[in-house]
């Protein structure tokens, strides 16, 4: 039994620390999952809270570490495409914010570009570019999160990556894309 | 890796929450209210068990199973042969009935035609001697 395992038991036997630090171990998944989709850190923090809440309730039908990453990828993958149905923005690629400033060991202001202009993309697209990107899941574990054919992965994922490459060449001017 | 696949990568790095994050969470589970247990929670818990359990439980009723199947066809085989030594015997009775009626006709038929064969071999001596 792996130290995730020892703490799941222990959690789902009430055991308070044992569950925070299964929130510790996941939490940047969860909040990072939740923060490049929605690009709003507060909305961001709100939903992966949610997301915990829910593993908590839910905590006896968690069998292993490996099925409470897929559980964790699939709950908050779904709620964000919830939220996204519920309030439905029209995303205009210069009213998202500029993240806040962080190290980057490439150009800083192409990860900002472009973390913006993966808010713009259509919410299933948008998903499936940040589970490949963010999480670096294979095709067949996309689908199995979004529960979607894999097709529909692969096709979602290379008009994402046209339309990211088009916009960037398009804002950015002269870029090795 | 293409560049922009690497750019992704690096945009969509993971970020971790405010400091307090865990805490806040911990401060809202313990202020939401209690779950009232579910009934199918409940089902689901008596029927969780481990797997080796439910693989005996498996191989139990496979076992069960078949040693009904081959009870049931040991029985239908008896029944079938019983019936078959009953035939065998209703056809043996007929045929001694009947051999038994067979053998009564022929002494009848002999008895009948001896007085008609003594009487036809004295007409032909009688020719014998008038010629």
């Amino acid at each position: 039994m792996t130290r995730m395992e020892l703490a799941l038991a222990q959690a789902a036997n009430g055991d308070a620390s044992a569950f925070a630090s299964i929130v510790r171990e996941h939490q940047a998944m969860v909040f990072s999952l939740a923060c490049h989709f929605l690009h709003d850190r507060t909305l961001a923090e709100d939903m992966a809270q949610e997301v915990f809440l829910h593993l908590y309730q839910n905590l006896e039908t968690i069998q292993s570490s490996t099925h409470l990453k897929f559980w964790l990828r699939k709950v908050a993958s779904h709620r964000c495409i919830d939220q996204a149905r519920e309030h439905k923005p029209h995303v205009n690629i210069e009213e998202i914010p500029e993240p806040a400033g962080r190290s980057a060991e490439s150009d800083p202001l192409l990860a900002q570009r472009l973390q913006r202009l993966v808010a713009s993309l259509p919410d299933r697209a948008r998903l499936v570019v940040i589970l490949r990107f963010q999480e670096e899941l294979e095709y067949h574990e996309i689908a199995e999160v979004l529960e979607m054919p894999i097709n529909t992965v692969k096709s979602n994922l290379q008009r994402a990556l046209a339309i990211l490459r088009n916009k960037l060449e398009r804002c950015m001017g002269d870029v090795p894309v | 890796m293409n560049p922009l696949d690497y750019e992704l990568k690096n945009a969509l790095r993971r970020e971790e929450p405010s400091a307090d994050f865990t805490e806040r969470v911990l401060a809202r589970i313990q202020s939401a209210p209690a779950r009232k247990p579910d009934w199918r929670e409940g089902l689901r818990k008596i029927f969780r068990l481990h797997a080796l359990q439910w693989a005996t439980a498996a191989a139990l009723c496979v076992a069960i199973i078949i040693g009904m199947v081959a009870y049931r066809r040991h029985q239908r085989t008896l029944a079938e042969r019983a019936e078959g030594e009953k035939a065998r015997a209703q056809v043996m009775l007929a045929l001694h009935i009947a051999s038994t009626r067979l053998n009564v006709a022929l002494r009848e038929v002999q008895r009948a035609e001896s007085p008609r064969r003594i009487r036809t071999d004295l007409k032909s001596a009688k020719t014998m001697e008038h010629l």
